[in-house]
């Protein structure tokens, strides 16, 4: 059906693929894409592949990985052939995600307020309050606009149907848009000739997004207009090439936290040159134990003493709010489909992945018995560490991991394994599937916004289920469609 | 403008500078040990003032070189492909504050250099070449992409400071020749070596146009210190960097910005009533030397009365608008 590159091209069993209609040959939205790659030489594909990778690697667009030398830079691989969604499936994708976000920002407001979810028995209240996210300085405390996670990421997959369904929800501090927009960017330049005939979203218009809800979230006490910054870790930090790009992007400056002071008023101020200049709000992207030594870790050199008593104070916003961390839990991620029934009395529009958590009796029954089959996580690590794929473990290592799990079962979930899609993407020389998932952005500020398709990360490896960029993932360009005028 | 980024762009200005300079001077010195058949790097490793380092590096590391060691080695943090990783390092984290067309040419640099992980002998002329070319480009790039506002001022700064500090050592390695009791005054080798002076200071061409034909020490030593019309020179370098300094501090409150700014006025008003047979007369190194204590002096006040000052209580809080362009 295609040419030289797609000889051969097979999907993996079980599994979506993203431009294999079991019907019809090739799905709709990749039809003209593939049919337009039939006419190129693998030669003409790798030539436009290698002038990706020069404009990324020239660009100085890395990552740091933690695990290696210190302070090591790898560039983000870069696969060229991208992943379209259209038109209808991204508006239904999209108002799922505004109702998630919905729920999960009433779920923090009614658990750091009255906890009605919690009285009336929806969730479990041990749950909530062991949850490493949870701040007991929040309580009674309500954040301008009620709102606690601004910036959300939700990673998204496509099960066996070919349903998006949702994995995670990252509501501290999500990373990833930059690529998104350095992809675009690169893709712009390198295939500037498919563009045209596909009419896909524009992506750039995320950085003035992201400003105007940071402006919209000021504090009660702030100056006319409000004035914000964006709170990196520092240089070695994994995402430092994102928050120097976001900040570079919104005009507004890039803050360590030794460059801010709180004074004894509880304002906060800049360091400059020509003295001090008081900021209002901070999108902050350190975590929470780091922000302020006063209040949280108090060995934390990130963060600025008395950054807490400012923003209770109503003086300065921190953007997400401070134990916004409890929706990221993964044993809370299993509750969201009740609380999105509870607060909004509507059934979800996005499903999420059936999960079992170790803390409920009968549960931890079910992973005993089925840890084989299932993919065993513990609950509040990110970047896919520590996560065991039980069909691909040896049974030392399943026992290893169930011991840790009984140890701490408020510490661990096990879902299904999820043979989620493929899309193809150049291995030697020719295309073969390879996993990706989705990670679309969310800003809630007085509007909603969500950015027309988002990340899409892809295992490099064949057969692999892992897609973070920290162990070998790679990412694609996202293609939303324009509606056809009609 | 934030105090952490002012000093790292005046960090950046001061390596790009000095990149610039060692890459320059490492290719003179290059063809003149060729051509005389003298190894003369060693006085280029004393005047990146790397000299003891090099011999503590020399004993565990017995077939170094010097012109490796002050090219290559990262153990030598002199050393050009040392002082191109800081420059590297810093613009890493003031992206939002130098064009992307900057950031990619240093990065590029920075690829170049790394990509060659071992020492090529034969290739050091075109290496240093290179590297001279595209600093040129950053600092070109530089001044045609970036706003400008008070970070491009500092930049300035730390550019013009360094460029006066390199340009006196420069001068200052070959001061012995000019010593009156000298063995070869004037002779022919005396000659080469103030060519090689006026190369290592990209000065060549401007000693000609200013009218010197025959090569003279002490004319070449008056254009390197007192001319003003030529942009390597001492006198030029602390004269632009005293109105670059004006610039980035014109919004500083007075106390935190008249320290530095009355030692680089006393300097240029001291250069100013200087002539060069005085200079000679009182001898050219320490003339030199006391140029250098007093531009670290400069230095060590930026650094503590605008980069690093504490916040008083009595500072009232200035609201600045979020870009501040002094066009």
């Amino acid at each position: 059906m295609v040419g030289e590159l797609f000889d051969g091209y097979q999907t993996a069993d079980a599994s979506h693929d993203e431009i294999v209609d079991p019907a019809r040959g090739l799905t709709e939205e990749y039809q003209e894409l593939v049919e337009t790659l039939h006419g190129w030489s693998l030669d003409e594909y790798e030539e436009r592949q290698n002038r990706a990778d020069l404009a990324l690697l020239s660009a100085g667009i890395t990552f740091n990985v933690y695990s290696d030398e210190a302070g090591a830079e790898r560039v983000f691989p870069f696969s060229l052939f991208p992943r379209i969604i259209g038109a209808d499936e991204w508006e239904a994708t999209e108002a799922g995600l505004r109702q998630r976000l919905q729920a999960l920002n009433l779920f923090l407001l009614d658990i750091y307020g009255e906890r009605r979810i919690i009285r009336e028995q929806i969730v479990p209240e041990e749950i909530v309050l062991s949850s490493p996210g949870y701040r007991a300085e929040m309580v009674g405390f309500a954040p301008p606009q009620g709102i606690y996670a601004h910036v959300a990421g939700c990673d998204l997959l496509r099960d066996p149907q070919g349903e998006f369904v949702v994995l995670e929800d990252n509501l501290r501090t999500p990373s990833g848009v930059s690529y998104v927009l350095e992809n675009r960017t690169v893709m712009l330049r390198v295939v500037p000739d498919l563009f045209p005939r596909f009419g896909v979203r524009a992506v750039h218009d995320y950085p003035n997004q992201l400003l105007t809800t940071l402006l919209s979230a000021r504090p009660a006490h702030s100056q006319d207009p409000p004035r914000a910054v964006l709170l990196t870790p520092g240089v070695y930090n994994s995402a430092y090439f994102e928050h120097s790009f976001l900040s570079q992007q919104m005009g507004i400056p890039l803050v360590e936290g030794s460059d801010l002071t709180v004074s004894d008023d509880d304002i906060v101020y800049l360091r400059s040159t020509t003295g001090l200049e008081r900021i209002d709000v901070i999108y902050r992207r350190i975590d929470d134990d780091f922000l302020d030594p006063e209040a949280f870790r108090a060995d934390s050199m990130l963060g600025a003493p008395g950054l807490m008593r400012a923003y209770l104070g109503g003086n300065v916003n921190l953007l997400n709010a401070p134990g916004a961390g409890i929706a990221d839990d993964k044993v809370v991620y299993r509750w969201v489909p009740e609380m999105i029934r509870f607060y909004l009395d509507e059934e979800p529009k996005l499903a999420n992945v059936e999960t079992f958590s170790a803390l409920i009796p009968a549960e931890l029954d079910h992973i005993r018995a089925h840890a084989h089959e299932l993919v065993l996580k513990p609950a509040n690590e990110s970047g896919g560490y520590g996560v065991l794929i039980g069909p691909q473990a040896s049974r030392d290592e399943l026992d290893q991991t169930l011991a840790q799990v009984e140890a701490e079962p408020r510490n661990w979930i096990a879902q299904p394994l999820l043979h989620f899609s493929t899309i193809p993407t150049l291995a030697q020389d020719r295309m073969e599937p390879r996993r990706a998932d989705l990670r679309p952005f969310v800003l809630s500020g007085d509007d909603t916004w969500v950015i027309p398709g988002g990340l899409t990360r892809v295992a490099l490896q064949e057969g692999s289920y892992i897609v973070n960029s920290s162990q070998g993932g790679g990412s694609k360009d996202t293609w939303v469609l324009n509606r056809e005028p009609s | 403008m934030l105090s952490r980024v002012a000093e790292n762009l005046y960090w950046l200005g001061r390596y790009i500078e000095r990149t610039e300079n060692i890459a320059r001077m490492a290719r003179v010195e290059h063809e003149v040990s060729l051509e005389s058949g003298h190894e003369v790097w060693h006085s280029l490793v004393s005047t990146t003032a790397a000299n003891q380092h090099f011999w503590d590096t020399l004993l565990t590391s017995p077939e170094l070189t010097h012109s490796e060691f002050l090219l290559f080695s990262l153990d030598n943090p002199a050393s050009l492909r040392s002082t191109l990783l800081s420059a590297r390092e810093l613009a890493r984290g003031l992206r939002e504050h130098i064009s992307r067309e900057v950031w990619e040419e240093i990065n590029a640099l920075y690829l170049f250099c790394i990509g060659r992980d071992h020492y090529f002998a034969e290739h050091v002329h075109e290496f240093c070449n290179d590297v001279a070319r595209r600093t040129q480009t950053i600092l070109g790039l530089f001044d045609n992409t970036v706003l400008r506002d008070e970070g491009r001022e500092w930049f300035r700064c730390g550019m013009y400071l360094e460029r006066a500090d390199m340009t006196s050592r420069i001068v200052d390695a070959k001061y012995h020749i000019l010593l009156p009791d000298g063995d070869h005054v004037g002779g022919a080798y005396d000659r080469f070596q103030w060519v090689a002076v006026l190369r290592s200071a990209s000065a060549r061409e401007a000693y000609r146009k200013a009218g010197f034909s025959e090569v003279d020490g002490a004319a070449v030593v008056r254009l390197l210190i007192l001319s003003l019309g030529f942009p390597r020179s001492l006198a030029f370098c602390l004269l632009a960097l005293e109105r670059h300094y004006q610039l980035a501090t014109s919004n500083a409150p007075r106390r935190r910005r008249v320290a530095a700014a009355r030692y680089t006025a006393l300097l240029n008003l001291d250069l100013g009533a200087l002539d060069i047979d005085q200079i000679l007369t009182d001898g050219l190194h320490e003339f030199l030397d006391g140029i250098q204590q007093r531009l670290i002096e400069i230095d060590s006040a930026i650094a503590e009365h605008i980069f690093r000052a504490e916040p008083d209580g009595a500072e009232p809080a200035q609201i600045q608008a979020q870009t501040q362009a002094l066009v």
